[in-house]
């Protein structure tokens, strides 16, 4: 039983090492021995192995399979130090290179992050792909720093090269880069190179990631024939029927009729109201009728007021839009793609 | 007469912001002098032209009517009343507007009553009753009274009201009208033995058709 646990660790520690990126298979046959020795858990014979293949032709991807068949043996063998230098090699000729930490085990892993902080290397260079106006928006670009160094950023490609970042960096790194020249124009359209170099003392390193740069119309906008969610109001309404226009032309017939009784000379015998009483007759009809007949519309002043606030609005946003448009005949449009990396730093 | 086809024939038809009507009414009144016994009734006819331009209008009317006495009146003869009114109207708020103008009544035979002239002074209320009708008051008082047979009025001696309508019919080209003038002339002569009155009073109705234009 105490055998058995024992066993647990060794076993967790013999885990094979994880499968490299991409499809390719180990070529050299000693270090495929030396794999299978390791996976035997026979240590001492993947070791010997291992060392052999060292001395054999090896094709890059054999030789970093090798180093790393060294530190996991390494770590099984408790040699941490010699671990170590195995996963600088590892990370020297495979700077992307990264343990899945839940099918490593943790003695590995921490071997590996600290041949990482041994070893100045830029890794995980990644630049987003974006779409923007040329001078109001920017390109992300990112990378993680192995250790503390002078970063210095460029773009290449173009008739000089363009500086857009240098900086003592250790860690992730996050920057901007607004795709403009030296002039403030955006960078003609055309494939670049977004180059990172890291240089402590003597030691230095540079990753890059090829971009393309495309250049597009900047869309302009339409002019608005009404603004979302404001509708025009009517700007008359009909009142409904009343008896004023009756009742009005009652009221000034009666004071036409009692003005002239007022106004009558009393030597003259009593006023004749028959000119009044045809004419306020006449009025009376009128305003009978009106009465009866279906009210004109009127200005409904609300609605006028709100209607004149409306179309200034729409007038104002439309030459605000103009204005814009304008602006944007001027600008152009940047795309900012990453392309597949033909081969890896140094 | 003259003034009021000289009138129409200014008139600036081509400019906008203005409007007026040309046409005819038949008009009908009551017309006493001095006293009850003096009581006359009759009808007529006339011209009516009017002319609006932003808050300024003027309308002026030329009418001849032949009063004859009444059942029981002391006039024996007669006569024809021939009437100009001219009106200028300045809008002032609401429904109110300012008038001035003036009236000239001429009579024919000269002596059979007193023809008057006089400048009018007074307001206007209108008020639309509804579409294409308008109805309006006006009250005034006439100053300067000059009466053929000689007299005087006092201050607000003279006065008149009158009552107006207006109707319009085929989108606004053709218009009823119809107007009720009232006049009082508290006239007063000197006849040597202190101030006789001698009033004058009139009422006038005008029903007519224009042209508007």
């Amino acid at each position: 039983m105490r055998r058995h646990l024992l066993l647990v660790p060794l076993l967790l520690l013999a885990a094979p090492p994880p499968p490299p990126l991409g499809a390719q298979t180990i070529q050299n046959a000693t270090l495929r021995r030396a794999q299978e020795a390791y996976d035997n858990l026979d240590y001492r014979q993947a070791l010997t192995l291992a060392r052999t293949a060292q001395r054999e032709r090896l094709n890059g991807f054999d030789r970093a399979r090798d180093y790393e068949l060294l530190a996991f043996t390494y770590s099984a063998m408790d040699s941490i130090l010699r671990a170590v230098d195995a996963f600088k090699e590892v990370i020297s000729l495979e700077p992307e290179r990264d343990l899945d930490p839940t099918r490593t085990s943790p003695k590995v892993l921490s071997a590996f992050q600290v041949a990482l902080t041994q070893v100045l290397v830029v890794r995980q260079l990644r630049v987003d792909s974006t779409d923007f106006v040329g001078g109001q928006g920017a390109v992300a670009i990112r990378y993680t720093v192995t250790q503390p160094a002078r970063v210095v950023t460029r773009i290449l490609g173009g008739q000089a090269p363009l500086k857009i970042d240098s900086a003592v960096a250790n860690g992730q790194v996050n920057l901007r880069w607004q795709a403009r020249l030296a002039s403030g124009d955006p960078v003609p359209a055309g494939s670049y190179t977004v180059v990172v170099e890291a240089t402590v003392g003597q030691n230095n390193f540079s990753a890059s990631q090829p971009i393309r740069v495309t250049h597009g119309a900047v869309d302009t906008l339409p002019h608005l024939l009404s603004l979302p969610g404001y509708d025009y109001l009517p700007e008359t309404e009909i009142p409904p029927k009343s008896w004023k226009p009756m009742g009005l032309a009652l009221v000034y017939s009666g004071i036409a009729l009692a003005g002239t009784s007022a106004l009558s000379q009393g030597d003259l015998g009593s006023a004749s109201f028959r000119e009044a009483e045809v004419i306020g007759g006449g009025l009376m009809v009128a305003g009978f009728v009106v009465m009866l007949r279906k009210p004109a519309p009127q200005p409904a002043r609300g609605n006028i007021l709100y209607n004149r606030l409306l179309r200034e609005q729409l007038a104002r946003r439309n030459a605000e839009i103009a204005q814009d448009n304008i602006r944007r005949r001027q600008q152009v449009a940047l795309r900012v793609v990453p392309t597949p990396r033909t081969g890896g730093g140094r | 007469m003259k003034a009021v086809f000289a009138l129409v024939a200014c008139l600036p038809t081509a400019l906008s912001a203005q409007h007026g009507t040309v046409g005819a009414h038949a008009a009908f009144g009551d017309y006493r002098e001095v006293s009850s016994d003096l009581h006359y009734r009759g009808s007529g006819g006339g011209l009516t032209a009017s002319f609006t331009f932003k808050k300024l209008g003027i309308e002026g009317s030329v009418t001849g009517i032949t009063y004859d006495p009444i059942t029981g009146s002391s006039g024996t003869a007669s006569f024809k009343a021939t009437q100009l009114d001219v009106r200028v109207r300045y809008y002032i708020a609401g429904p109110v507007s300012a008038e001035v103008g003036f009236v000239n009544r001429k009579m024919k035979p000269e002596f059979e009553a007193q023809s008057v002239g006089a400048v009018r002074l007074g307001a206007r209320m209108s008020y639309p009753l509804g579409p294409g009708v308008n109805m309006g008051l006006r009250g005034g008082m006439l100053f300067g009274s000059k009466f053929s047979g000689g007299g005087t009025v006092s201050g607000v001696g003279a006065l008149e009201l009158g009552l107006n309508m207006a109707v319009d019919a085929l989108r606004g080209r053709l218009r009823l009208t119809g107007d009720y003038d009232f006049q009082r002339m508290a006239r007063t002569t000197n006849g040597g033995g202190g101030d006789v009155p001698v009033p004058i009073q009139q009422a006038l109705g005008r029903i007519g058709l224009a042209v508007a234009f």
